[in-house]
C-alpha cells in the first residue's frame, strides 16, 4: 500500500497505460507512444545539458593551453588527457606500446545438423564442439594459452560427450626470430589442425583428409621451437609424446575410420617411453600464397611388447588466395612399421593395423557476395582418402585386402554473418559408400 | 559526470602503466618508422585531428567505421614544406594488439606501412615486406579490403583483416582532415 501511495506520476502513467493495454489495444499504443515521446524529450534535454557541461570543461582546459605557445610536438606523448580540438599543447599520439588486456577469454563452437539422404532416420543434431579458452600474459614475452573442449554437449557415463584439454602450453619469445613453446600443443600439420575454428574452414564438417588421416585436432605434449624469418619462412620443430599402438582395438571399426585417431593419447596419462620428433616448414613469402610441409615420426609400442613399431606421418599443403578466390590442397600419408608382427596376434579380427594410409584433397571457394561484414562464399571440395591403403604380408589367406579409397565431393557455402560467426550448408556425396551421402547445416563462432 | 571522471581515471592509469616495450616482438618505434618513411624530412610536427560527428558519419557512410574521433598525425616537413603524413595505430589481431604505422603521401595514397610490434602466435607474416607492399600506391580510390585488392595470409585472416581495416580508416581520416584544412 505504501508503494502505491508514493508512486510517482510517471509510474501512474505507466499503470494507466498497462490498464489501457488490457482494455483497448489502440488506446494503449497511443499512451505508450506518448510516454516514450516524453522520455525521449527528457533524454534530449539531459543530453543537451551534458553537452553544455562538456563544452565548458573543454573551454577551461583550452585556456591554459592557449596561454602557452602552441608549438607542435615532434615527439609522441602517451595519451594522458582527452585531446581537445582547439590548439592542443602536446597532442597525444598513439602510444604504440599499450599491452592490451593481460588475460583474454577465447571461445569457439560448432552446432551441426547432419541428414543422410538415403538413411534419414540417422539424422542428428549436435553441439559438436564447445570450447572455452584463455590466454594470459605473464610478462611482455611470456604467455600461457589454454583451450577446454566439450564434445557432444553432455559428458557423463551415460552420454556420448567428452571433456578434453585441447591446448595448454606456455610460450616464451626468446629473440625476435625464435620462440619456445612447452606443454600440450597442436601439431603443425596440414592446413586445418592449428587453425581448426569453424570460421576458418569451408563446410559444416572438417575435411576427411584432415580428420581420418591427420587426426585433427591432434595435439601432443612436449617442447617446440618456432622460428619466423624475414623471408616468410616459418620453422617449427620439437620433441613430443607419440602414439600408443597398444590402444589398437582390432575388434572395433575405429581404426578403420582413422588409424591415428584410434591410438592417439592426447596427454591423458600418456605412455611416454617412446618420444617422437616433428618438424614443419611453412613459407608465406608471397602475399596470398602458403606452401608447406611437415613430418612426424616416433616409436609407438611404448615398451609394452617386445616388438617395435614406428608411426610416421607427413604432409604437403598449399593455399592460394588471389582476390576473392581461395584454393587449397593437402596430401598426407602415414605409415606404421613392423605391422606383420603386431597383426600376427590379431588375425581373425575385423580391423588389423594398416601399413599405410593416405589422403588428398583440392578445394576451391569464391567470395560471391559481400556487404559490410556479410560474406557468402560457395565452395567445392574433392577428396580421396584411404585409411587402410596397404597391409603387411601375413601370408596367403591371412593378409587383409587393402581398403578401397573413398572419394567424397562436398558442395556448399559458408555465410559469414560477422567476422566471428558463420552459417554453413553443404551436400556431401560419397563414391564408395553412398549410404553416407548427406546434407549438413552448421552454425559456428570463434573469438 | 561520474562517467567522464571514470574515463579520465582509466586514461590516466593506462598512460601511467604504458611500458616502453611491448610483448613479443618490437620492430620499430613510431619515430623510427616516421623517419624510415620520410627520410628527407627535417622535422615531424604532430597535429591533433579531431573529427566531429558529421565527419564520423561521413566515414561510416564510406563503409569505414571511425572508431575514434581523435587522431594524432605526424606531418613530415622539409624546409617548412609538407612531404606527407604518418599515423601510428593499434588494432587487435585475434587476441593481441598489433601496432603499426602508415605513411601517406601528398597524393593521399599509402607510401609505406610498417609493423611496429606484433604479439600473436600466428600471423607474424603480416610484417613481411611482400604483404605490406600491397598497400603502396593505394588510397581513397582503392577498395583496401582483404579478398579484393589485398591478399590474405593463410592462418592469419583476422590479423590481415583488422590491419587492412585500420589502414583504410586512416587513409579516410587523413583525407577528411586535409579537406577540412586540419593538416595544412
Amino acid at each position: 500500500m505504501r508503494l502505491i501511495r508514493h508512486r510517482s506520476p510517471p509510474m501512474k502513467a505507466l499503470l494507466a497505460a498497462s490498464l489501457a493495454l488490457a482494455t483497448s489495444g489502440v488506446f494503449a499504443q497511443t499512451a505508450t507512444e506518448a510516454e516514450l515521446a516524453r522520455r525521449l524529450d527528457q533524454l534530449a534535454a539531459e543530453l543537451a545539458n551534458v553537452k553544455a557541461q562538456l563544452t565548458q570543461l573543454q573551454q577551461k582546459q583550452a585556456q591554459p593551453a592557449a596561454a602557452a605557445p602552441a608549438a607542435p610536438s615532434s615527439t609522441p606523448v602517451a595519451a594522458a588527457t582527452p585531446p581537445v580540438a582547439a590548439a592542443p599543447p602536446a597532442p597525444p599520439a598513439y602510444s604504440g606500446s599499450l599491452l592490451g588486456p593481460g588475460t583474454v577469454l577465447t571461445s569457439y563452437g560448432e552446432l551441426n545438423y547432419n541428414r543422410p539422404t538415403r538413411a534419414n532416420q540417422n539424422a542428428t543434431a549436435d553441439v559438436r564442439r564447445f570450447v572455452l579458452g584463455y590466454q594470459h600474459r605473464f610478462d611482455e614475452k611470456t604467455k600461457v594459452v589454454t583451450e577446454l573442449e566439450i564434445e557432444h554437449a553432455v559428458s557423463s557415463a551415460d552420454d556420448p560427450g567428452e571433456v578434453e584439454v585441447e591446448q595448454a602450453y606456455v610460450e616464451r619469445q626468446v629473440t625476435p626470430v625464435w620462440a619456445l613453446r612447452a606443454g600440450l600443443f597442436l601439431m603443425p600439420v596440414g592446413l586445418l589442425n592449428e587453425n581448426h575454428e569453424p570460421t576458418a574452414f569451408y563446410g559444416v564438417e572438417r575435411n576427411f583428409v584432415e580428420t581420418a588421416i591427420i587426426p585433427s585436432t591432434w595435439r601432443e605434449g612436449g617442447v617446440q621451437v618456432i622460428g619466423n624469418f624475414d623471408n616468410g619462412l616459418m620453422v617449427q620443430g620439437g620433441i613430443t609424446t607419440g602414439f600408443d599402438l597398444n590402444k589398437w582395438d582390432a575388434t572395433s571399426t575405429e581404426g578403420r575410420e582413422s588409424p591415428l585417431a584410434s591410438i592417439h593419447q592426447e596427454l591423458a596419462l600418456a605412455r611416454a617411453h617412446d618420444l617422437a620428433v616433428f618438424g614443419a616448414l611453412n613459407w608465406r613469402g608471397v602475399p596470398g600464397l602458403l606452401l608447406g610441409g611437415s613430418l612426424f615420426t616416433g616409436q609407438a609400442t611404448q615398451a609394452q611388447t617386445s616388438e617395435k613399431s614406428r608411426v610416421t606421418l607427413w604432409d604437403l599443403h598449399a593455399r592460394w588466395t588471389p582476390g576473392r578466390w581461395d584454393f587449397s590442397t593437402v596430401y598426407s600419408r602415414g605409415t606404421i612399421s613392423n605391422t606383420a608382427a603386431l597383426n600376427a596376434a590379431l588375425v581373425g579380427n575385423p580391423t588389423l593395423i594398416p601399413a599405410s594410409f593416405d589422403g588428398f584433397y583440392v578445394q576451391g571457394a569464391y567470395k560471391l557476395w559481400s556487404h559490410e561484414d556479410y560474406a557468402l562464399s560457395p565452395f567445392v571440395r574433392w577428396e580421396q582418402f584411404n585409411t587402410a591403403k596397404s597391409f603387411a604380408d601375413l601370408g596367403p589367406g591371412l593378409t587383409p585386402d587393402a581398403a578401397r579409397a573413398e572419394r567424397v565431393v562436398t558442395v556448399g557455402a559458408n555465410f559469414q554473418v560477422s567476422q566471428g560467426i558463420v552459417l554453413k550448408a553443404d551436400y556431401q556425396r560419397f563414391r564408395e559408400n553412398a549410404d553416407l551421402n548427406r546434407f549438413n547445416l552448421g552454425l559456428g563462432w570463434s573469438f | 559526470m561520474r562517467v567522464v571522471l571514470a574515463a579520465s581515471a582509466i586514461v590516466a592509469a593506462a598512460s601511467a602503466a604504458v611500458p616502453t616495450r611491448a610483448f613479443a616482438v618490437d620492430y620499430l618505434s613510431a619515430e623510427q618508422a616516421a623517419k624510415l618513411m620520410f627520410p628527407d624530412a627535417d622535422a615531424f610536427e604532430t597535429r591533433q585531428v579531431a573529427l566531429d560527428a558529421a565527419q564520423l558519419q561521413q566515414l561510416d557512410a564510406q563503409g569505414t567505421r571511425g572508431r575514434s574521433a581523435n587522431w594524432p598525425v605526424r606531418v613530415a616537413k622539409r624546409g617548412g614544406a609538407t612531404l606527407g603524413f604518418v599515423v601510428t595505430d593499434g588494432v587487435i589481431g585475434k587476441v593481441e594488439l598489433i601496432d603499426y604505422a602508415v605513411g601517406i603521401g601528398l597524393d593521399g595514397n599509402i607510401k609505406q606501412v610498417e609493423i611496429l610490434s606484433y604479439r600473436e602466435s600466428h600471423g607474424f607474416e603480416i610484417r613481411l615486406p611482400a604483404w605490406r607492399k600491397q598497400f603502396v600506391g593505394k588510397g581513397n580510390a582503392s577498395t583496401l579490403r582483404i579478398g579484393d585488392d589485398i591478399a590474405n595470409i593463410s592462418g592469419a585472416t583476422l590479423s590481415c583483416t583488422h590491419v587492412t581495416d585500420g589502414l583504410r580508416r586512416i587513409v579516410a581520416v587523413v583525407a577528411l582532415a586535409r579537406r577540412a584544412g586540419a593538416l595544412a
